[in-house]
């Protein structure tokens, strides 16, 4: 009886320590994977600092887990969109920009479309990319290299999209010469209608988690999706049999920033953290770790060993999604039609 | 929903085996190979463990897709020494299983002997609010929580977890507890207090030995439920407390990584085992009473 209320003493002394000592611990909340461990271990052992990392699967949960009272994160990395909505909500703290030297190595290319946070006021870039189009090239002879690969009825059911509006009816309107952003009504119903009439019947369905498997798999010849996720699920010795490309026609892109949100306990490690992501050495392990091009910091590429799946330039003439505010609700209703009606 | 009816299983390991076999289910036992029962049996027993099955073996899988090239334990490896995130996830969901079912088991218990043993008068209500974490969706049990956190200023993460767990076990245990007491004979106390037992001798040297097989069975029942919860916790979670399901539901992003699968079998491993001791522990016990 003695040793199981020790136990438990201990158990609960385990419990409630998280309360009580803060000193020197940096918490993260990120996407999985997002950030590679072995850099995480390096900021660890340069400044004594013990990181902890929370996760999330999409920029809806964290903004209502942040909305909800969650106190005591320190860096967050949230996407475009949610940096303007949280900017706006004040639920972020100013940066202090000495702190953070690096940012020199930022791109203007990237902070010019950034409209919402343009001088870093409140937002770093982290990673700038955009979903494209996988083709599997060993079964798949010829194809067009633009989005209306998918109206093609030879791969009739052999490929998938995401599910997700934004990209998909963001796709069509970049296809058809229109921003990715668009809200008028016109626009959006031949989006609608090239989507619906063309491009739908083809696809076996809409997916954002198991399209990669399928696609590595050889049961979807064609897929729309991030190529980090394409290439996870591959071997490397098969990553010939890849083509990989964006659309020459653009579409929409996406902006993942670190933010201080308020709240944050220990903001002198979030800045050194946020200093530390950019030095080009650590931030090119971060590019080799998923073979992303250097499109953010752009002296990172220098140091990368491994060959990006795609070139910096290939993401010319696309499109940060943003905020609709309001005008979601139109997306919704149009993304309503497109996935539930026959 | 089907959660409920799985949950509701181990009852069957309170009532000793032994006396509920009469001799007549014998006739009707279906002898020919393929008879209607024996189909449906393979059939459930397949649609059940299928998916298991499809995991261990992608578990043992050299390459990363769906694709089967060939044996490696290279998931094994890959799990034991570089997954650090994922095992202080885990280490977390342990923390919160094992604390947060020894004080619904606790409170549940002694709010079950309470409310068969006195009469008064609120004992009804308290009975049917007590239920309601059971019968209300987990959404509204997950937000609701998280508000009162957050009025009461109490900062979401383990603590905050921990509660919600042992807010959610505790009608489990007083369901299973009270169908233990209903059994038991409160004339036993009676008699107990007539020789001398005070109170609380009554409850210590009587009601709990009497109970142990359902303490420790609601225990283990809260265990599992705390370990898979994950509407109630994505909710109530906060800084570095990051829970296994949690963890593994926001890797969706890049594609579910097979040391999951890994951890899968070492967990469904771990588990048979636990509930192999367990059942015989419960024999034992069964057998000295």
């Amino acid at each position: 009886m003695k040793k199981v209320s020790l136990l438990l003493t201990l158990l609960f002394l385990f419990l409630f320590s998280g309360c009580t000592k803060e000193e020197k611990v940096l918490h993260l909340y990120n996407w999985t994977y997002y950030t590679p461990e072995n850099i995480i271990e390096q900021f660890e052992e340069l400044y004594g600092i013990k990181v902890v990392i929370d996760y999330f699967a999409s920029n809806e949960d964290m903004f209502a887990k942040l909305k909800g009272g969650a106190k005591g994160y320190d860096v967050v990395f949230p996407s475009q969109d949610y940096v303007e909505i949280m900017i706006n909500e004040k639920m972020l703290l100013p940066l202090d920009k000495e702190k953070i030297p690096n940012l020199k190595y930022i791109s203007p290319i990237v902070l010019e479309k950034a409209t919402y946070d343009t001088d870093m006021s409140w937002s770093v870039p982290y990673y700038m990319g955009a979903a494209g189009i996988a083709v599997n090239r060993k079964k798949v002879a010829s194809y067009s290299r633009d989005w209306s690969l998918f109206s093609d009825k030879r791969l009739d059911h052999r490929m998938s999209m995401l599910d997700d509006m934004r990209e998909v009816i963001g796709d069509a309107l970049a296809y058809l010469g229109y921003s990715v952003n668009s809200t008028d009504p016109k626009e959006l119903e031949a989006a609608l209608n090239l989507i619906n009439k063309e491009w739908k019947p083809n696809l076996v369905k809409f997916d954002a988690e198991g399209f990669a498997k399928s696609f590595a798999s050889g049961e979807f010849l064609a897929v729309q999706g991030y190529a980090e996720a394409i290439y996870e699920e591959l071997d490397e010795n098969r990553w010939d049999e890849v083509d990989f490309f964006l659309p020459k026609s653009g579409g929409p892109m996406y902006l993942d920033s670190m933010v201080i949100p308020k709240g944050a306990n220990n903001i002198e490690a979030a800045h050194l953290f946020i200093n530390f992501i950019h030095t080009p050495e650590i931030y090119a392990q971060f590019l080799d770790r998923f073979h992303f091009p250097a499109s953010v910091n752009t002296e990172a590429g220098k140091y990368m060993k491994s060959t990006p799946f795609y070139r910096v330039e290939e993401l010319e003439g696309y499109e940060l999604k943003m905020n609709l505010g309001a005008d979601l609700a139109l997306y919704n209703s149009l993304w309503e039609s497109i996935r539930y009606n026959d | 929903m089907n959660r409920k009816k799985t949950k509701l299983k181990p009852t069957t390991l309170v009532t000793p085996p032994r006396e509920v076999s009469p001799p007549r289910q014998q006739l009707f036992k279906d002898h020919r190979r393929l008879g209607f029962s024996n189909t449906v049996l393979v059939l459930v027993i397949l649609f059940l463990f299928m998916p298991l099955f499809v995991v261990i073996t992608y578990s043992f899988n050299a390459s990363k897709g769906m694709r089967w090239t060939g044996f490696s334990l290279q998931w094994y490896y890959k799990l034991l020494f570089e997954s650090r995130q994922l095992w202080k996830a885990f280490l977390n969901s342990f923390i919160i299983a094992i604390t947060s079912s020894l004080v619904a088991t606790f409170l549940g218990a002694l709010a079950a002997v309470g409310i068969k043993w006195y009469r008064f008068k609120a004992r009804s209500y308290i009975q049917i609010i007590s239920f309601l974490p059971m019968i209300l969706p987990e959404v509204i049990i997950g937000i609701s929580m998280l508000i009162f956190f957050s009025a009461v200023k109490i900062p979401l993460g383990m603590f905050s977890i921990f509660v919600a767990h042992t807010t959610f076990n505790l009608p489990f245990v007083l369901l299973l507890v009270s169908a233990r007491l209903d059994e038991f004979d409160f004339s036993i106390i009676e008699a107990a207090r007539d020789l001398g037992a005070t109170e609380r001798q009554g409850l210590t040297k009587v009601i709990i030995p009497s109970i142990v097989p359902a303490l420790l069975s609601s225990m283990l029942m809260a265990i599992t439920m705390s370990l898979e919860d994950f509407v109630i916790t994505f909710f109530v979670a906060g800084p570095g407390s990051t829970t296994l399901p949690l963890y593994v539901y926001s890797m969706i992003r890049y594609g579910v990584s097979p040391v999951v699968n890994a951890l899968s079998l070492i967990l469904v491993l771990a588990i048979m085992v636990m509930a192999l001791t367990f059942r015989r522990f419960l024999k034992t016990i069964a057998a000295s009473s």
